[in-house]
């Protein structure tokens, strides 16, 4: 095989393990999809004995979807890309400032202090919840955004995120940076963070998500029917006594839908920054 | 620098955001009071109305309320309940937590207010919505459990039908017969099905049916009970079921699912709540009807009952507009009106009247006769949250194989252990 | 005297983390040594909720249970969100929209993930099974199955893991400067020798943070075996945060429950910090 052979069969190769990869990760959202499509009683009436009905509807329905755009959820869809945004947009500024600070400087209680930040990532959430809930509410904010903001501001994994990756970049292309008399400030936001966009690209997203499927926190802390984010809505319809399938699925497969745009929106910050001069 | 300027841009609207968020939490003051409800999640279809209705006839005030699915409202509950702050002033009260939620000092008593109104309920939702004596919570429904047949299944089978008549009431032996003559569990279809196939609400009853009695009186022993011989016999009788007789789905303890299976024709027989009546009249693919609830041979009849209540929290700081609330919802014309939102059987002794042309006829006179007959309300003990747990973790495991006595033993045990802290 | 830049920079999410996490999580440890009366008072019980806890022989199996699925689970996560972020790493045609199929199952919460995967691998109801009965296989209790109900949970983790982490693996990759490889091909390297000797040990810090948040998450596993086992068949998945979920809010011994918390607080910490010793790059 000559080079050229090579190369498309390595290509060849990476496009079916591609290929079989994508089926296992989108089919049972495929398969959701479809349900949402179909009346109720046929759901589940073709599912477990293979056949091409199992795949095709025998009748698409969109009333799934029409009560979908009836109900609160679209306002729910706001609700949560406002606090998801606000979150990711203060949090990614505080959490890579506090990475900066450890990955670049030396300060008394350093390893202790980044201990301190792991800890508040490891301990679970239903453990703190009561705590939280009664600190909130002296605050006075239960019941608002700030309830379902602040909280997830400042995040230990994105802080953790931001060392990891910061301190990749070389201690000499800051140290350069100081010798031409830049603040910290102006290196931070001029030199390591334009270096970092696909770790910011990163943490947004974990945040972002993070937010996407905040659940128990907001039934707690922000009760009214305005702060209704995504996640309650949409257990909504997996009641107690029946579910009602169709709307569900409905649900989730826009809820699926929409929050994989911040993704395609952001993953052209994918690219490479470093520019190889300044590496070592 | 592009990047900076965006960068530059993303905090211009940042900050925009936060001003926004400002505005939205400093909502105006008002002189109305707000009541904040924690309701049982319930579709908004069959809550507003109710709740839109109340604002109407008091403008004066104003009703935040949650709606939150069944295992997320218990547990948000414990949250803020915990927290023993005076939020929410009311909320959805499971009646088989009555007596946890009194004896913890969440609910406020009832008593002097309903005092003079005690015979307008029903007599098990009453004694479900007491502790010791004392009224805590307003009965808003009921469930009954039914008996589901699917006459295409026993006609193909050539099974003869059980008798939709109180005195032709099945046994649970004549079950099983029916069921094994039907199931063919390598075509996945199946004899019987119990709707909510690991809890005690629906399965406590076979127990109580073969005379076995489930908690102490004082309600702070298991051991003794739970592990009791009655007790164990019935339950192997229900993991026999799943077992040695595969009539029943082994696994299947979501209870819509067990809905599923039912209502896409794959079970002979299904004992589930009323509210499977909807959907069986609004289109199903076979013939089928509804037939008393069954109980063993040489047994009583028995049939879980209990359902959903009001709560006011005590510590709430408008107990006045709280209690007028709690009125509303427990009048007549009120509950006809939910009745219609949600066929619960009525609470109110006045509905079965008042609702008398939905009512009558198979099978709500199965489910009256049951009502008034045979409902065994949960006991009434403080904690039967843990027990409930314990026991349904020990059911499941049942269902798939362990061991009962051994199982059950261990059970009672755990139980006990929880059950301490009440003594 | 001249403050240490560094607290400018620390100071707001120190301040964050110290009110919203810090203190919480201070009074839930000092709350480990406390029990609640049934009026809400706290009553000191000094070290009885740990000796309660600890001589619990069904606790220690539950650990043993949640550490196994992390031995299996993490390294896998690590390893397949890395070979899936060198797959779609490298422009090419229609790599954006693999790279987005990949991403879709993280857009599920881990709540819907579990109801999804319940309702596929349904022993009567789900299509999973259908398939596999059509193609002979035959139909399996997943979930349902005391021998698969550990291996499914993991399947369903590294379902929606393996797209969570790739996020992180590329932007590791992107900051692996061009130049490195360029020189090596020039050397003649192949791709397994630039892999082993270039790519991987310029990766040790992104692996190190997927490896040390993969653990922190897994370790607290909990929505799947809330929604779909309950801890069962007979035990298979009865992982530690169910244990604590069920003692806090079902069995309602606040104290107790702190108290496992707590310890798994230390078994979770000492983990992470191990992982970060192992994988600390000579830089």
């Amino acid at each position: 095989m000559n080079n050229r052979q090579k190369r498309a069969a390595a290509s060849f190769l990476r496009y079916a393990v591609l290929a079989l990869v994508a089926v296992v990760m989108i089919a049972p959202i495929v398969w959701i999809a479809i349900s949402s499509l179909r009346p109720p009683e046929e759901i589940f009436l073709y599912s477990p004995q293979l056949s091409w009905r199992t795949f095709v509807p025998e009748k698409i329905i969109w009333s799934n979807y029409e009560m979908l755009l009836a109900s609160d959820f679209p306002k729910a869809v706001l609700n949560t890309a406002f606090v998801a945004f606000v979150t990711v947009a203060l949090g990614i500024l505080i959490c890579s400032a506090a990475g900066f600070a450890f990955a670049v400087f030396d300060f008394p209680f350093k390893n202790a202090l980044f201990v301190v930040v792991i800890i508040t990532f490891i301990m679970p959430f239903e453990s703190i919840v009561v705590p939280l809930y009664i600190m909130v509410r002296g605050l006075n904010w239960n019941d608002t955004y700030f309830a379902l903001i602040m909280p997830e501001v400042a995040s230990g994994f994105i802080i953790f995120l931001f060392r990891q990756f910061f301190a990749k970049v070389s201690r000499e292309l800051f140290e350069a940076a100081r010798v031409d008399g830049a603040s910290w400030w102006r290196i931070y936001w001029d030199v390591a963070l334009p270096l970092s966009w696909p770790t910011v690209v990163a943490g947004a997203l974990m945040m972002f998500i993070h937010q996407w499927d905040a659940f128990f926190w907001p039934l707690v802390a922000a009760t009214s029917q305005d702060l209704t984010m995504v996640q309650v809505a949409i257990a909504r319809y997996l009641q107690f006594e029946q579910a009602d399938f169709g709307r569900l699925f409905a649900a989730m497969t826009v809820a699926s839908l929409l929050a994989i745009l911040p993704f395609m929106a952001l993953q052209r910050y994918y690219i490479r920054t470093i520019i190889d001069s300044g590496f070592k | 620098m592009s990047k900076l300027t965006a960068l530059r841009r993303f905090g211009a609207r940042l900050a925009m955001g936060l001003a926004t968020a400002t505005v939205l939490s400093t909502a105006p003051a008002s002189a109305e009071t707000k009541l904040d409800i924690v309701w049982m999640g319930w579709a908004e279809e069959m809550v507003k109305p109710l709740m839109d209705w109340f604002e109407q006839e008091n403008p004066d005030i104003k009703l935040n309320y949650q709606r939150i699915p069944y295992n997320e409202l218990l547990s948000s509950l414990e949250v803020r309940l915990g927290a023993r702050t005076p939020e929410p002033d009311i909320y959805s009260a499971d009646a088989s937590l009555t007596a946890s939620y009194a004896a913890r000092g969440h609910l406020m008593d009832l008593t002097p207010h309903f005092k003079d109104q005690l015979d307008r309920f029903d007599g098990a939702a009453l004694q479900a919505a007491s502790y010791q004596g004392k009224m805590y919570a307003g009965p808003f429904a009921t469930s009954t459990q039914l008996m589901y047949v699917n006459v295409d299944l026993f006609k193909a089978a050539g099974v003869e039908l059980p008798g939709t008549d109180i005195k032709d009431r099945w046994t649970w032996e004549q079950v099983l017969e029916a069921a094994k003559k039907i199931a063919k569990p390598q075509d996945n279809v199946w004899g019987i099905l119990l709707e909510q196939s690991d809890r005690p609400y629906q399965l406590l009853p076979l127990m109580q049916s073969k005379g076995a009695k489930v908690v102490s009186d004082d309600g702070l022993t298991a051991t003794g009970y739970v592990d009791g011989d009655k007790f164990v016999e019935a339950t192997q009788f229900y993991g026999d079921l799943f077992g040695a007789n595969k009539v029943s789905p082994p696994g299947l303890f979501e209870l819509n699912l067990v809905q599923e299976v039912f209502h896409t024709g794959r079970a002979a027989m299904m004992v589930g709540g009323t509210w499977n009546l909807d959907r069986l009249k609004a289109g199903a693919k076979f013939e089928w009807i509804a037939v008393p609830h069954p109980y063993f041979e040489g047994g009583t009849p028995v049939t879980s009952t209990g359902s959903w209540q009001i709560g006011i929290n005590p510590r709430t700081k408008n107990p006045e507009a709280a209690l007028k609330f709690m009125d509303f919802f427990m009048r007549d014309d009120v509950q006809v009106k939910w009745f219609n939102l949600r066929p619960y059987p009525p609470v109110l002794k006045a509905n079965w009247g008042n609702l008398s042309d939905k009512l009558s006829g198979q099978p709500w006179e199965i489910a009256r006769y049951e009502l008034q007959n045979t409902a065994m309300p949960r006991p009434p003990i403080p904690g039967f949250r843990e027990y409930e747990e314990i026991l349904k973790l020990a059911f499941r495991d049942i269902q798939q194989g362990a061991p009962a006595k051994e199982r059950l033993t261990q059970a009672a045990r755990e139980i006990d252990r929880e059950l301490a802290k009440y003594k | 005297m001249r403050i240490n830049p560094a607290y400018y920079f620390l100071a707001p999410a120190v301040l964050g983390l110290t009110v919203f996490k810090l203190i919480p999580i201070g009074i839930a440890v000092v709350g480990s040594f406390y029990g609640t009366s049934l009026m809400g008072e706290s009553v000191f019980r000094g070290i009885e909720n740990y000796r309660s806890i600890l001589s619990d022989p069904d606790l220690l199996s539950s650990l043993g249970i949640t550490l196994l699925f992390n031995l299996i689970a993490n390294p896998l996560q690590v390893v397949l969100s890395l070979a899936a972020a060198l797959l779609v790493f490298r422009p090419g045609p229609l790599i954006g929209l693999f790279r987005s199929v990949l991403f879709v199952p993280v857009t599920l919460s881990l709540v819907l993930t579990a109801l999804i995967w319940n309702l596929l691998f349904d022993p009567f109801l789900g299509p999973v099974n259908a398939i596999l009965e059509a193609v002979g296989v035959g139909r399996q209790g997943f979930f349902k199955d005391e021998a698969q109900a550990m291996g499914s949970m993991v399947w369903l983790a590294t379902w929606r893991g393996v797209g969570y982490w790739m996020l992180f693996m590329l932007a590791g990759l992107y900051a692996i400067p061009e130049s490195l490889h360029e020189a090596a091909k020039i050397d003649g390297a192949s791709w397994w020798q630039r892999f082993r000797h270039i790519t991987l040990p310029l990766m040790r810090r992104p692996i190190g943070f997927v490896l040390v948040a993969a653990t922190a998450i897994n370790m607290l596993f909990f929505a799947p075996v809330y929604v779909i086992t309950a801890g069962g068949p007979n035990g298979a998945t009865d992982f530690i945060m169910f244990r604590i979920y069920q003692t806090a809010f079902n069995y309602i011994d606040v104290g107790r429950a702190l108290a496992m918390s707590t310890v798994m607080l230390v078994v979770v910490l000492l983990v992470a910090l191990v992982e970060l010793r192992l994988l600390r790059s000579e830089d």
